[in-house]
C-alpha cells in the first residue's frame, strides 16, 4: 500500500513538474520577433493623402489599412483632397510639417507633389506610393504595373481586331488624365503593341478625364466618323460605361469590343453583366492594400533607416476578367470587405 | 413702362445682332467641318452632337432663365448631381425608383428654394450665394454618398427610354432637351411671370418701386433652375446609366454659362432668351464634335472653349456698353 502511495505521489509530482515546465515553456516561447514587430508599429503615425476617397479603389485601400492599423497599434489619418490638386497640395505640406512616421500618397500627376515628395524625405519622413507614381521615387511604391497595363489591353484589343474575321483595324485609346502616371506608362505599352502590329489603326486618342459622360460623347462621335469601329480601351471601368452606353445605343455591342481595367468592385462586374464592357483587367485593389499594408509594417520597423535610402517596387497582381468569371473574389463589395 | 418698353425694343435689335454673330461663326464652323472632315455632315453625326449637348443645354436653359433676371446660379451642376445620386441613393433602401426620383427632385426645390431666399431675402450677391451653396449641397452629398459614381438600378424601363428612346427618329435626350427649351420660351415670352423676370432683370430696383413682387419671382427662379438641373441629371443617368458626382469638380458649369454668354443672354440681365441659348448650345456643339473628330486633347478644348467666351464677353461688352443705369444698379 505504502509503495502505491510512493508511486501514485511520485507520478503526481511529476505530472505536475511536467505541467510547470510546459506553462515556463509556453511563457518563453515567443514567436521570433513578434514582440519587436509590434512594439516597432505601436503608436506610429501614418497619414494617406488620396486623389478622392470617392473611388471604389481607395475605399477599399482604407478598410484594409485601418484593420491593419487596429491591429498593430498605429494610426491612420485620412486626409481627403477630393480631387482637388491644391488641396492635396494643402495637405501634403500639412502632412510634412506634422511630421508622421510614415506618408502615403497617390498622386494625381507625375509633377505636382514631385517637390513636395523630395521636401518630405528630406524631412525624415518616409514616402509609400500607391497605384500612382510621381516623377520622385521614395521609399516605396505598390501599385501597378501600368506599362503591362497599356500592353495587355492594347494586347487584347490585337487580338480582336487583326484577326481574319475582324470588321476593321480601326482602335480607340480612351485617356484619363494625360499628366497621370498611369496614362504616360500605359501609352509606352499601347505604342509596344501597336508597333508591333502596324495594321492596328489608333484613330482616335482623347482622353476622358475618368468622366463616364465625356467618355459617351467621345465615342458617340468617333462611331460617326468610323462605324466600323473594332475595339475601344480605356483606363477605368467606372468611366467606360459611358462608352459602352454610346455603343449599345448605336446597336454595335457584337462588333466592338471594350476593355478596361479597374479596382475589382461588383460594379465592374455588373458591367460586364450588363454588356457594357467586354473585358476587366482587374488589379484587385484589396490585394493590392495588403500588399501596401505589409511594406507600410515594413517601413514602420525600421524607423533608423534613413528615408529615402531604400527604393522598393511591389506590383499587384492582374486579373483579365470577362464573362465567364465576372464572379466571386473579381468581384467585391466594400461591405463584405469591412 | 413705356420708357422700359422703348429700351426693351432697341435692345431687341442689339441682341439681334449678338445672335447673329454667332449663327454666322457656328454656320462657317459649319461649313468648314462639313468639306473637311469625313462623314461629318451625316444625319448620325448631326443627331450625334445634338444629343451630346442635350445635357449642356438642358443646364443652359435654366442658367439663361436666371441670368435674364440679372442672376447668376453657379449651383446647377451641384443639385443635379445631388439630386440624382440622392434619388439613387435612397433606391437602394428598397425604395421604387420612380418614387426615389419624385423625392430627388423635391430635395432639388428644396434647394433651390433655400438659394432663392439666400438672394432675394438676405439679399447676397447671386456669385457668392451660389458659390456658396454649390460647395455646401456638394460636399454634403459628397459625406453622404461615400462614393463619386452610383449606379442607377437596372431595368428601369423609362430611363432605358431616356437614354436610348426615340421619338421620329429624334433621341429622347434631345427631345427633353427640345421640351424645356420650348417650355421656357413659353414662360418667358408669352406670361405675365416671364415679363416680370424680363422687368426685374432690367433694373431690380425700379421693378421694386413700381411694386413688382421680386422676391417670390427671384425666388420661384431658383426653384425652376433647380428643377432643370435636375431634369438635366436625368437626362445623363439615362444616357450613361449612372451619375458621376465629381462632376462638380469640371468645367461643366464654366460651359454652361459659356453657352448663356456666347448665346447673346448679356450679364447685366433684362434681355436675350431660349433662342440665345439654343444658338450658344448648337455652337459649342459643333465645336466639340469637330475638336473631338480633330483629336484635340482635352487641354486644348478647354482653351479654345475659354479663348470663345472672352471673345463673347468682349462682344457683350461692345454690344451692350454699360451705361449710367446699368452701372448705377449694379452687375451680378
Amino acid at each position: 500500500m505504502k509503495l502505491f502511495k510512493n508511486c501514485l505521489f511520485a507520478g503526481l509530482t511529476a505530472l505536475a513538474l511536467l505541467s510547470v515546465a510546459n506553462v515556463t515553456t509556453a511563457q518563453e516561447t515567443d514567436q521570433v520577433g513578434r514582440a519587436p514587430y509590434l512594439e516597432s508599429l505601436k503608436g506610429k503615425k501614418v497619414i494617406f493623402i488620396p486623389i478622392s476617397q470617392g473611388m471604389d479603389l481607395n475605399q477599399s485601400w482604407v478598410v484594409v489599412w485601418q484593420r491593419h492599423a487596429a491591429r498593430y497599434g498605429f494610426s491612420l489619418d485620412v486626409r481627403d483632397p477630393n480631387g482637388d490638386t491644391n488641396a492635396g497640395i494643402r495637405a501634403m505640406q500639412g502632412a510634412i510639417a506634422e511630421k508622421p512616421d510614415l506618408i502615403i500618397v497617390q498622386n494625381p500627376d507625375v509633377q505636382t507633389y514631385a517637390r513636395l515628395l523630395k521636401q518630405a524625405q528630406a524631412a525624415g519622413i518616409k514616402v509609400l506610393q500607391v497605384n500612382m507614381q510621381s516623377a520622385t521615387q521614395t521609399d516605396s511604391y505598390v501599385g501597378n504595373d501600368w506599362i503591362e497595363m497599356g500592353r495587355l489591353e492594347m494586347g487584347e484589343l490585337a487580338k480582336h481586331c487583326t484577326g481574319p474575321n475582324a470588321v476593321s483595324h480601326k482602335v480607340v485609346w480612351l485617356a484619363g488624365v494625360q499628366t497621370g502616371a498611369a496614362n504616360i506608362y500605359m501609352r509606352t505599352g499601347i505604342d509596344e503593341v501597336l508597333k508591333a502590329n502596324p495594321e492596328l489603326q489608333l484613330v482616335s486618342d482623347q482622353p476622358a478625364d475618368y468622366m463616364s459622360e465625356k467618355a459617351r460623347q467621345i465615342t458617340e462621335t468617333v462611331l460617326q466618323q468610323h462605324p466600323d469601329l473594332c475595339g475601344i480601351m480605356g483606363i477605368w471601368d467606372n468611366a467606360e460605361v459611358g462608352a459602352g452606353a454610346a455603343v449599345a445605343a448605336a446597336g454595335k455591342q457584337d462588333q466592338v469590343t471594350i476593355v478596361t481595367n479597374g479596382a475589382g468592385s461588383a460594379t465592374g462586374c455588373e458591367s460586364i453583366k450588363n454588356g457594357l464592357l467586354d473585358v476587366i483587367f482587374n488589379f484587385n485593389s484589396p490585394i493590392q492594400a495588403e500588399i501596401a499594408a505589409q511594406q507600410i509594417s515594413e517601413l514602420l520597423q525600421h524607423p533608423d533607416r534613413q528615408a529615402g535610402s531604400e527604393k522598393t517596387i511591389f506590383f499587384g497582381p492582374i486579373t483579365r476578367v470577362d464573362k465567364t468569371n465576372a464572379t466571386g473574389r473579381n468581384c467585391w463589395k466594400l461591405d463584405e470587405l469591412k | 413702362m413705356a420708357g422700359s418698353g422703348k429700351s426693351d425694343g432697341a435692345r431687341m435689335g442689339i441682341k439681334m445682332s449678338q445672335e447673329l454673330v454667332v449663327v454666322a461663326i457656328s454656320v462657317i464652323l459649319f461649313v468648314v467641318f462639313s468639306a473637311t472632315l469625313n462623314n461629318f455632315l451625316t444625319q448620325g453625326n448631326i443627331i450625334a452632337i445634338l444629343k451630346n449637348v442635350s445635357i449642356l443645354g438642358t443646364l443652359a436653359v435654366g442658367m439663361g432663365f436666371i441670368v435674364v433676371g440679372r442672376g447668376i446660379d453657379l449651383t446647377m451642376v451641384a443639385v443635379m448631381v445631388v439630386g440624382v445620386a440622392f434619388s439613387i441613393w435612397i433606391s437602394t433602401w428598397g425604395i421604387d425608383f420612380t418614387l426615389a426620383v419624385v423625392c430627388g427632385a423635391l430635395l432639388a426645390a428644396a434647394i433651390g428654394l433655400f438659394t432663392g431666399i439666400m438672394v432675394a431675402v438676405a439679399e447676397i450677391p447671386p456669385i457668392f450665394a451660389t458659390l456658396a451653396i454649390a460647395s455646401s449641397v456638394y460636399g454634403s452629398g459628397r459625406i453622404v454618398f461615400a462614393s463619386d459614381v452610383l449606379y442607377a438600378p437596372s431595368n428601369i424601363a423609362w430611363l432605358k427610354f431616356v437614354g436610348s428612346g426615340t421619338i421620329l427618329g429624334i433621341p429622347m435626350s434631345v427631345v427633353i432637351f427640345g421640351a424645356v427649351a420650348a417650355l421656357m420660351g413659353f414662360f418667358l415670352r408669352k406670361t405675365r411671370f416671364g415679363r416680370l423676370v424680363y422687368a426685374t432683370g432690367d433694373n431690380p430696383n425700379a421693378a421694386r418701386t413700381t411694386g413688382l413682387p421680386t422676391r417670390p419671382i427671384i425666388v420661384t427662379q431658383y426653384v425652376l433652375s433647380a428643377l432643370i438641373a435636375f431634369t438635366a441629371g436625368i437626362i445623363m443617368l439615362g444616357l450613361v446609366t449612372g451619375i458621376d458626382t465629381r462632376l462638380y469638380n469640371s468645367s461643366l458649369i464654366y460651359d454652361v454659362l459659356l453657352v448663356v454668354v456666347l448665346g447673346g443672354i448679356g450679364l447685366s440681365g433684362g434681355q436675350g432668351g431660349v433662342r440665345n441659348v439654343i444658338v450658344g448650345t448648337i455652337l459649342v456643339g459643333i465645336l466639340t464634335n469637330g475638336m473631338t473628330i480633330l483629336n484635340f486633347s482635352y487641354t486644348s478644348q478647354n482653351l479654345i472653349k475659354s479663348v470663345i467666351l472672352l471673345g463673347a464677353l468682349a462682344i457683350d461688352a461692345i454690344i451692350n456698353p454699360r451705361d449710367e443705369q446699368t452701372s448705377q444698379s449694379g452687375d451680378i
